[in-house]
């Protein structure tokens, strides 16, 4: 067995040319929290390891009309920004907080989380909620796309190749913003379900916008906004909230796990969607 | 400032040991969980690398065990359980070893595989092994069984007949990972055809003489080098890696040093996966009059010590009752799951979640509070227990009382639940110690207790030093080496602190003795004090102890009993672990999520010698039970566990654990040991608390699931 090559480009173009000549062969390496599992296990072996510690750049917080968190920004570091968690986006750093211990949120990256499209993470059910996108580059350019397309599945993404997640966008979010993790067993797991919530709510506390994510429960974020739109035009009452719970219960497709099983995770989606939606209603 | 080694990371641990030429040792496993091994072709692997297959053993004895000779060191004609071991390598480094064991060739056929203990008794079941000697006190009657505890007090199942309300019900354990630190770590060499093995074990001569059997030695030709433990649990008893590595030695003529990974702890030993059908009879009044146990414990593809196991979860699930009539049948039976052993609790987590779940719903039945049920037919001193013996130094009442008291039993029972049980210490059993005043005028204690975390150097020095009236820092504990210390059964159980204090007490004594020949007076003239030894009433004939280096004095210390075979009258326990705990949960009734909000142990200490030793092993005792009852255990499918990680299979983090409080009680003669009492407890008081909210559970891990599928109203 030959050790994998180590390669730690000191730029972006640099990083992206080196993926685009070694393709497959190569693995980009953030925190490794995952990838190290990954390859402890076998299930993967790649032949060189892009380390992406030296790149400048990729560990930027940007706060502005958008919140931009570089691909090697740090859970902990979201999690501990006090620009991120005085601004509009402090659900953001409120959900990464939540995600295993801190040994592993020091380590783990916004990139990592995201490009691993692992089922059972929290930050990507309230990025799809809050509109999120990524930026990914590759040798012939730049494209941005929506973090709901990104993710495609069980360890699946829109990821090229040649392509480097190089950082997150997340627009302004509405006034309401919840994540609800539900673990069923240590409070270091993962979630077994993730409720987010995003809702522009006006004066009168009627429901202008609502995007409801379900997380954790299948390949990707599931999302359902024809369940949602009984809630627009009005205050949500208990039996709005009910009703989106029941929906979203019978729409979204489960899985078995250690965690629980696929019939659990229906009654507990009906059960989280509500309680998340009544503190709309209060 | 000395820091302690276990802090600055410098201490040395079984899988920190090394000697000069070492190899290291990969062992290939069975992808099966039932194969023919039709051939096994290392032609592949790199000359320079040693390799072991059962043509390399074959002038060994075939099997060992430390109850029944059933385990291979590598395959034989078939692999009996996913990661059963078919071949081994020894290579200069860790990795080397790895890659050569990927290149070793193996061809099975597959056969059909049992996985379910009563399944495997059926006339159709495959046999695990053929030809096997199970000694003949284990009274196996069935297929696949290597062990059927019954005990049989009164009328047995005719008792019934006297009760007025009879409740029935099964409950199930889930088996479970140790989950030490440390995993197994063995170092094996050989020199002038002496095998030395420096190994973290807790039963050093256990496998002196199970090496010795294995080897075709004398016990003499083998010396066992306790190396401490990183976290044991029970994991580390009897044989593991010791022969393997012991085999390779003597293939490649170089040590050789096995530490497993992580995931190889999850197929290497296990705690019983345990079922139970419990009947109890009792009058109206709330008075026990019957009750029968029917118990199967699957031990997997090896028996290790699966019957002890069998036998004393057996009479753990009577409770500590007074119970007339009593009808036990405790199986213990092979299938193709990995080996099942000791688990820190050691068959009582399983025996008492069953007793105390059903204890409170003939509570129910009955409309008698739990805690005057119990209290009605708790054991009292010199009361019989079911095997006929006598108890004595009885302190359940006191246990349970605590308990209640901490969560204000009176004010309400809502949400709350209690649990007492009794939990027998290895009976018969043996202890041999010696302290010799070394050059330098210390006392050196020779003792073979094993340190697994517990630290018991400084309960035994303490007992050490008040014995023979010197502080205890002019005690100092010897090396763990099967060459310098006496015999002592094993450190297990909880014996320990209790067995060692009496064989303390005897060294001491003839310390003493011959101490006092020295001065030509008798021992109780003698005047010993950390200035030396003199005479009562003749200060000027005081001799500092450098005058009296290499006297020694001997203690052994020897518990009798043992129950009969087919009636399971006798002794049991020489003498009795006694311990309560209560509980009060929240549940959310639509998520099944349960809170501890308040969590108490009460255990009977007796005397305690080492007092931050005692919490320190009560509260581990506590959040062990706390991952017992909420989500530990191990998954299986097809005889492959699929949870064997960190990830997948959880313990408590230090957030999983609530506030919890304790009570040390304490008194009477002897120290009791408490390094297991709150395991069986806590997670029965949990459970009777997450039933009394509404979801009668039976079964363990109480996974939020399992709560939402038991509630009494959807």
């Amino acid at each position: 067995m030959e050790e994998p090559d180590w390669h730690s480009p000191a730029t972006i173009e640099e990083a992206v040319a080196l993926k685009a000549r070694l393709g497959d062969t190569a693995t980009f390496l953030a925190g490794g929290t995952f990838t190290a599992i990954l390859v402890a296990n076998g299930l993967i072996r790649p032949h060189a390891f892009i380390h992406l510690a030296r790149v400048p750049g990729l560990d930027r917080i940007e706060i502005g009309d958008d919140l931009r968190l570089g691909a090697m920004v740090t859970h902990r570091r979201v999690e501990g920004s006090s620009e991120i968690r005085q601004s509009s986006w402090a659900s953001v750093a409120n959900c990464f907080a939540q995600v295993a211990s801190p040994r592993i949120r020091n380590q783990a990256t916004v990139g990592g989380v995201l490009c691993d499209a692992d089922y059972a993470s929290d930050p990507p059910t309230l990025l799809v909620a809050l509109g999120a996108r990524v930026r990914l580059r590759s040798p012939s350019g730049e494209r941005e796309v929506m973090l709901s397309d990104f993710i495609q599945g069980h360890y699946e993404t829109a990821l090229g190749a040649d392509e480097l997640l190089v950082d997150l966008v997340v627009p302004r979010p509405p006034r309401h913003v919840t994540y609800v993790k539900f673990r069923s067993r240590s409070s270091e797991d993962r979630p077994c379900v993730g409720v987010a919530v995003a809702a522009e709510v006006d004066g009168a506390r009627r429901c202008q916008s609502l995007r409801v994510v379900v997380g954790a429960v299948s390949g990707r974020p599931q999302e359902f906004p024809r369940a949602c739109a009984i809630a627009l035009g009005d205050r949500i009452t208990i039996e709005v909230a009910t009703e989106i719970g029941h929906q979203y219960s019978e729409l979204a497709s489960t899985l078995s796990d250690m965690r629980g099983s696929a019939a659990y995770r229906k009654r507990l989606i009906a059960v989280l969607v509500r309680r998340s939606l009544e503190t709309l209603a209060a | 400032m000395t820091l302690d080694p276990r802090i600055t990371g410098r201490f040395e641990y079984g899988q920190d040991q090394q000697v000069e030429g070492m190899l290291h040792a990969r062992i290939l496993r069975s992808p099966h969980a039932h194969a023919k091994v039709l051939s096994i072709n290392t032609s592949e692997v790199p000359q320079h690398v040693v390799t072991l297959t059962r043509d390399d053993v074959a002038d060994l004895e075939p099997l060992y065990g430390p109850m029944v000779k059933d385990q291979p060191i590598v395959a034989r004609d078939r692999v009996l359980h996913v990661g059963d071991a078919v071949a081994a390598v020894a290579a200069g480094t860790p990795r080397e070893a790895e890659e050569a064991i990927a290149l070793v060739e193996v061809e099975y056929e597959e056969m059909p595989a049992v996985f379910d203990p009563v399944d495997a008794t059926g006339d159709a079941a495959p046999l695990l092994h053929d030809g096997i000697e199970i000694p003949a006190e284990l009274r196996p009657d069935g297929r696949n069984m290597c062990h059927r505890f019954r005990l049989r007090s009164g009328l047995g199942q005719d008792g019934f007949e006297r009760a007025d309300v009879v409740v029935e019900d099964t409950f199930a354990v889930a088996a479970a990972a140790h989950v030490a630190m440390e995993p197994h770590a063995t170092l094996a060499y050989w020199e002038a055809g002496r095998l030395h093995v420096i190994t973290g074990t807790q039963t050093p001569f256990n496998v002196r003489r199970d090496l010795a059997a294995l080897f075709r030695l004398s016990e003499e030709m083998i010396r066992i080098v306790v190396a401490p433990m990183g976290g044991s649990f029970g994991a580390k008893t009897f044989m593991r890696l010791e022969p393997v590595a012991a085999a390779l030695a003597r293939k490649a003529r170089r040590p050789v040093r096995a530490v497993l990974t992580r995931a190889e702890e999850f197929i290497t030993i296990n705690r019983h996966p345990a079922r139970f059908h419990i009947r109890l009879g009792a009058t109206r009044d709330g008075t026990f009059v019957a009750k029968s146990v029917d118990a199967w414990w699957n031990t997997g593809a090896y028996a290790d010590c699966g019957p002890s196991v069998c036998t004393k979860g057996g009479y753990a699930a009577i409770g500590p009752y007074r119970i007339p009539n009593v009808n036990v049948d405790s199986r213990c039976v092979y299938t193709h799951l990995p080996p099942a052993g000791a688990f820190r609790g050691y068959a009582a987590t399983q025996g008492v979640w069953a007793s105390e779940r059903m204890t409170d719903l003939m509570a129910d039945r009955l409309g008698i509070d739990p805690l005057t049920l119990r209290l009605r037919n708790l054991l009292r001193n010199g009361d019989s227990f079911a095997t006929g013996e006598v108890m004595h130094d009885v302190r359940f009442a006191d246990c349970l009382r605590k308990a209640a008291e901490a969560v204000d039993w009176g004010g309400g029972r809502k949400n709350k639940g209690l649990a007492v049980m009794l939990k027998g210490m290895q009976t018969p059993s043996r202890t041999g110690v010696a302290l010799e005043i070394n050059a330098g005028g210390h006392i050196v204690l020779r003792s073979a207790t094993t340190d697994m975390g517990q630290r018991p150097e400084t309960a035994q020095r303490n007992l050490a030093a008040e014995a023979l009236g010197l502080s205890p820092d002019l005690v100092t504990v010897g090396s763990n080496d099967t060459d310098l210390v006496p015999f002592d059964t094993r450190t297990t159980s909880s014996r320990s602190t209790f067995m060692m204090s009496n064989a303390i007490r005897e060294a001491a004594n003839d310390l003493r003795r011959k101490i006092a020949q020295r001065f030509e007076v008798a021992p109780e003239d003698l005047v010993l004090s950390d200035e030396g030894a003199g005479v009562a009433g003749s200060p000027d004939l005081r001799r500092p102890l450098t005058d009296l280096t290499g006297l020694r004095g001997d203690g052994t210390f020897v518990t009798p009993g043992g129950l009969d075979p087919d009636t399971g009258q006798g002794i049991a326990s020489s003498h009795w672990h006694q311990a309560a705990a209560s509980a009060e949960v929240s549940v959310d009734p639509e998520t099944g999520v349960t809170s501890i909000t308040r969590l108490h142990t009460a255990v009977y200490a007796g005397n305690v010698v080492d007092r931050p030793g005692a919490e320190l092993q009560n509260e581990g005792s506590t959040i062990f039970g706390i991952g017992t009852a909420r989500f530990e255990g191990i998954v299986f499918e097809d005889g492959q566990v699929t949870n064997g990680n960190l990830s997948d299979y959880e313990i408590p983090s230090i957030l999983d654990v609530p506030d919890f409080t304790y009570d040390l009680l304490e008194g009477g003669e002897h120290s009791h040991g408490l390094g297991e009492m709150a395991v069986p407890v806590v997670p029965a008081a949990i459970g009777n608390a997450v039933a009394a909210a509404g979801h009668p559970v039976r079964n363990l891990p109480i996974t939020a699931e399992s709560v939402l599928d038991a509630s009494l109203v959807r």
